[in-house]
């Protein structure tokens, strides 16, 4: 299971100032640095002659480079599917009907480090080349039950943030704490924050 | 020391990685296609001569049976021809993945060209797909189930199976004709027209058992009407 945390950035500091504070945190754990990773998203909207708008975002995942993830939001509700990467070729045939909104392409990324049965990764958000905040994601690797590794995880996460970051359990999982953890939850959680800073201008701090 | 630095670099983005194997023209996005079909009475001896001449002739022939819908999305602008996609599901191996397709409009060029070539993506997917396309503005335009044996010579893949109407209920599938369907086909990218030459060729050998042929869907529709 993995979590993903939106990590402050205190006033008058840097995003690579917080990067390298954590960066030093997790190495003097006993981390070892395990290259980098990437995520991004693409969102797309329908064609205002289709009716309501519809928005399809596009995610890929340095973790799985071979998959294509793709959210379809409907207003109401959300429909994903993972398909390989071809996908991405069949929106650009889609292109008359869903329209990308180049602008608020985003992304996350940054090194990642590896912590005995933890995976850490440090994201720097970037959404159109302007920095954003910083998303921190740990996963506890051997458990793919939300419910019972989330203890764990929290306090993990409690340990090496600090006290003063809030650690709740990812909205999209409360309702499926028993339900075998996937990579598409990863993704949702990644569509929580990454909506959240693009509602935002400038830096998301809180 | 080079595999260290390659590890710590920053992974290329996807959108990069697709745009240089569309460069290197490596993504198999052409279709090229001859079809024709055997009565039921005929088939047991085309597949006998198929498993004469094809790859996979130790374990043989393999069997499959899908279901296949066929969405169209209507251009909003109302310029082009609705998109068509495509979706299979095996029914026989229930937990595989989708297969989601999009097919071009099919260029039958001169009678010189060997094969139909259309554009096509063949695309793996999971998740509530059905439902996606759905949401995304495809409308369903009709379905049906296909059972039959494909085999493997090379790259290319021949089919012999049998379209059924969807059942209703208890009742068994029932087939639209007492015929098979009998498709050869390669996937491949840009501009390997050489493939389409050796299919050719193989659709000779299977001469006079059935006739494969380069098929025009729009003039198929005109025989319908008059």
């Amino acid at each position: 299971m993995k979590k993903l945390q939106q990590y402050p950035v205190p006033e008058n500091k840097t995003g690579t100032y917080v990067i390298e504070l954590l960066t030093k945190r997790i190495l003097a754990l006993g981390a070892s640095a395990q290259g980098q990773f990437l995520v991004d998203c693409e969102s797309y909207l329908s064609h205002p002659q289709m009716g309501t708008t519809k928005t399809v975002h596009i995610f890929h995942n340095s973790e799985q480079p071979a998959s294509v993830f793709s959210i379809l939001d409907t207003g109401s509700k959300n429909i994903h599917v993972i398909a390989d990467g071809l996908f991405d070729l069949l929106m650009m045939k889609l292109s008359q009907h869903y329209t990308s909104k180049k602008q608020t392409k985003i992304e996350s990324k940054g090194p990642r480090f590896e912590l005995g049965d933890f995976c850490v990764k440090l994201g720097s958000v970037t959404m159109n080349q302007s920095f954003k905040g910083i998303l921190v994601e740990v996963e506890y690797r051997p458990c793919v039950t939300p419910n019972a590794v989330w203890g764990l995880l929290r306090e993990f996460l409690q340990g090496f943030l600090g006290p003063s970051v809030m650690v709740q359990a990812p909205q999209h999982l409360v309702s499926r704490m028993n339900e075998i953890y996937t990579p598409i939850d990863t993704i949702y959680q990644y569509l929580e924050h990454f909506s959240a800073y693009r509602k935002i201008t400038g830096m998301r701090t809180a | 020391m080079a595999g260290m630095s390659a590890a710590n670099a920053a992974p290329i983005t996807a959108t990069d990685s697709l745009s240089q194997a569309l460069k290197a023209n490596i993504i198999p996005n052409q279709e090229y296609l001859l079809q024709g079909s055997v009565l039921d009475s005929a088939v047991e001896v085309l597949l006998h001569r198929l498993r004469g001449l094809c790859d996979n002739v130790d374990a043989g022939p393999e069997t499959f049976d899908d279901q296949e819908v066929c969405f169209s999305l209507r251009d909003p602008n109302q310029q082009a021809a609705p998109l068509m996609l495509r979706v299979r599901k095996a029914l026989d191996y229930r937990d595989m993945p989708f297969q989601l397709r999009y097919i071009g409009q099919p260029d039958l060029g001169d009678k010189n060209r060997p094969t139909v070539v259309r554009s096509s993506l063949d695309i793996a997917c999971s998740g509530m797909l059905i439902d996606f396309l759905n949401e995304l503005g495809c409308r369903i335009e009709f379905e049906y189930s296909v059972k039959g044996y494909m085999f493997r010579k090379g790259r290319m893949k021949i089919t012999v199976a049998k379209v059924f109407k969807i059942s209703q209920g208890s009742m068994p599938p029932e087939p639209i004709s007492q015929s098979y369907l009998v498709e050869l086909s390669v996937l491949a990218p840009q501009g390997q027209d050489a493939i389409a030459e050796d299919m050719r060729a193989f659709a000779d050998q299977l001469r006079p058992l059935v006739q494969l042929d380069k098929i025009d869907y729009k003039r198929l529709g005109h025989m319908g009407v008059t």
